[in-house]
């Protein structure tokens, strides 16, 4: 058998044996029921008033305000809260309001009946608070066509079908691109987050108990330790995958069937690079959880070793975050050239359109090139601690010792 | 079938982790066939290495195919060949049961079908015996006689020298990491400078040390004397001398046994 065959033999009982194990299949269905509770649960139970204010100026805003509540509430039962309550804060001209909506005072303005100016359409709240206040717009023109013209149906198609508020956004982009964005900037964060410490943490635990258990030793015997490693980190990288790709797929099904949040179109480029950084990430952490996982014999030992490595996820994670609401902002662009934490910050950054192409670019080559050598070492420090027992194993120990 | 013998520490296991590029020598070479050894001569050879090691919640039955198809078996051979290997060992019915949940003697028993299922030229056992109850030597001893009157070369390392001389063709004894003692286990017996010599009296046998010759060791034990004698010492004379002192009941003039070869080479 070729080496790659016996590599593919290694990731084959990975995915077989664990797809089985109940471990797995708890955490699948774990993670499915709680994307689905955060889905469905606020539907059901409504999920209390949300209260927004709405900067007005000039005439025709005050229609508009009060049939988006009107809409917003209809259907409610009367004995629970409003679903929604919105307070109307008069400005003098279009300037102070802007103004007052950049300080946080108002969530949106209303100019002349005419206009909608709000910070960016990419929050989540954003969307639905905006899409309500458009319905209203078009219902208020529709009463006063059928009032006081009694037109044809034609002309009430025509105002359903437009969308009678103009939106500006403060900040830059396409409104709709740069909400899809964020989505997926956000989204892709967190799945790359919870790959590196859920399944970096499986090839970890999978390592050391290969050594603790001793098969390591009878595999050694007839197939070369970057099989036995690269096989583990194939098979589970592909089981990570299908879990997720399965709780995307229950989600976008739930979301379609409650209709709980409207998914704008999702730019394929934009998941592109996701994938791109999601692959390069999880495969810098998983032959660094690899290494980590053959210095150690017992299981106990496992995760104080890791401690690192799942440190430097966390903080990925969290500058990741910051980079969200400043994404060219100097601690963004200084960790965008940290192998470590690039696959958490420059997706968002790029998702967010907020990273120069030569950035982008360094910020490959380093990690790629990282990730080569990471895996040149964690290979050796892995093939020299596989037979080392007892305590703790030396990094240089195990440098020597590996068959090199 | 290459009995590997030595003491504890002598640098048997390490030997066997060689073989296998498990270490990396400090000087020598492996070689087979006169060739040096290949990654692919290593997957014609099958290794159970001292500390068992199995995936213990694996099905025994999927282990076993798994590292037939290691070594490179299609997937229908490696699972024939792993329930054969479970049917001759008596687990068939085990077949679908994790490894944890058998008994000592029965994962010692997958262990060696381990070694054994993809069908290799050489296996290489270190302490296949060790813990295994009379009848599970039993069985583990006849299937390693099959492999090597099949013509595989089978080496193991034991501490049961007993056992050693009854299966083993061969030898090999080493202390501190050198070879002391190597060839055919009958010819070694017979070119052996000693004898073994045991010889029981009524009363006291102390006594009758002092009319034996060319004595190596003597050990004790109630009435009997066991004797290392050097083997050109004269036997007859020490018959006659010893019916003399005393009632001879019991005598046995062999040559030396595994144990003693072992003990002379490894002084």
């Amino acid at each position: 058998m070729t080496g790659l065959g016996t590599l593919w033999q290694v990731a084959l009982r990975e995915i077989t044996e664990r797809a089985r194990s109940k471990a797995y299949l708890i955490t699948t269905g774990l993670t499915i029921l709680i994307i689905l509770g955060l889905i469905i649960l606020p539907d059901l139970f409504g999920g209390g008033t949300t209260e927004r204010k709405v900067g007005s100026v000039g005439g025709g805003n005050e229609a508009i305000i009060s049939t988006a509540v009107e809409l917003g509430n209809a259907g409610d039962d009367p004995e629970d809260p409003p679903s929604i309550a919105l307070e109307t804060v008069p400005f003098d001209d279009r300037e102070t309001a802007i103004a007052g909506l950049e300080s946080g005072e108002v969530d949106a303005v209303l100019v002349d009946g005419e206009e909608i100016v709000v910070e960016s359409v990419g929050g989540f709240a954003g969307s639905s608070f905006v899409d309500g206040l458009q319905r209203a717009a078009g219902t208020v023109q529709i009463q006063a066509v059928v009032r006081e013209e009694g037109e044809t149906a034609s002309n009430i198609i025509e105002i359903l079908a437009s969308d009678p508020l103009e939106i500006t956004t403060l900040s830059r982009g396409d409104p709709e691109e740069s909400e899809s964005r964020t989505i997926v900037a956000y989204f892709g964060l967190l799945l790359l987050y919870l790959a590196v410490l859920l399944y970096g943490t499986w090839i970890l635990t999978g390592v050391t108990e290969e050594k603790s258990n001793r098969v390591v030793e009878v595999l050694l015997s007839s197939i070369r330790p970057w099989q036995i490693l690269g096989g583990k980190i194939l098979g589970i990288g592909t089981l990570a995958l299908a879990q997720f790709l399965g709780t995307i797929i229950v989600a976008l099904v739930a979301l379609r069937v409650t209709g709980a949040f409207d998914l704008p179109p999702i730019e394929i480029g934009a998941v592109l690079i996701l994938l791109l950084w999601f692959v390069i990430g999880f495969l810098i952490f998983a032959v660094l959880f690899g290494a980590a996982g053959s210095l150690v014999s017992r299981m106990e030992d496992a995760n104080t070793i890791a401690m690192p490595m799942s440190m430097t996820a966390v903080v990925g994670f969290f500058v990741s975050i910051t980079a969200l609401n400043d994404p060219d902002g100097i601690v963004a662009t200084v960790f965008t050239f940290i192998p470590l934490t690039a696959p958490f910050v420059v997706p968002v950054r790029s998702a967010l359109e907020a990273i120069p192409v030569w950035q982008f670019l360094v910020a490959i080559v380093i990690s790629i090139a990282a990730l080569v050598l990471f895996t040149v070492l964690a290979g050796r420090i892995y093939s020299g601690g596989l037979l080392r027992y007892g305590s703790r194993v030396r990094l240089r120990e195990a440098w020597r010792s590996a068959a090199g | 079938m290459l009995g590997f013998l030595g003491p504890n520490g002598a640098g048997k296991t390490t030997a066997m982790r060689t073989v296998f590029r498990l270490i990396n020598p400090d000087s020598g070479s492996v070689t087979w066939d006169e060739n040096p050894i290949t990654a692919d001569d290593l997957l014609r050879c099958g290794y159970m290495p001292e500390q068992r090691g199995l995936y213990p919640k694996m099905r025994a039955g999927d282990q076993l195919a798994y590292l037939g198809r290691l070594h490179g078996m299609s997937k229908t051979e490696a699972h024939g060949s792993a329930e054969t290997w479970l049917e001759r060992f008596g687990l068939r019915e085990r077949i679908d049961d994790p490894v944890e949940s058998l008994s000592h003697g029965n994962q010692q028993r997958v262990q060696l079908a381990a070694a054994l299922v993809h069908d290799p030229d050489l296996l290489v056992l270190d302490e296949p015996f060790s813990g295994l109850d009379p009848i599970a030597v039993e069985t583990m001893s006849e299937v390693l006689l099959e492999q090597a009157a099949a013509g595989k070369a089978v080496v193991f390392s034991s501490h049961q020298l007993d056992l050693v001389e009854d299966i083993c063709e061969y030898v090999a004894i080493i202390n501190a990491g050198t070879i002391v003692l190597e060839g055919r286990v009958q010819t070694l017996k017979d070119s052996a400078p000693i004898r073994h010599l045991e010889v029981e009296v009524d009363g006291d046998p102390s006594a009758l040390v002092e009319l034996l010759e060319g004595v190596q060791t003597t050990q004790m034990n109630g009435e009997r004397l066991t004797a290392i004698i050097n083997a050109t010492t004269d036997v007859r004379g020490f018959i006659a001398r010893a019916q003399e002192a005393s009632n001879l009941r019991h005598f046995t003039y062999t040559t030396p046994s595994l144990s003693d070869l072992f003990r002379e080479a490894v002084r």
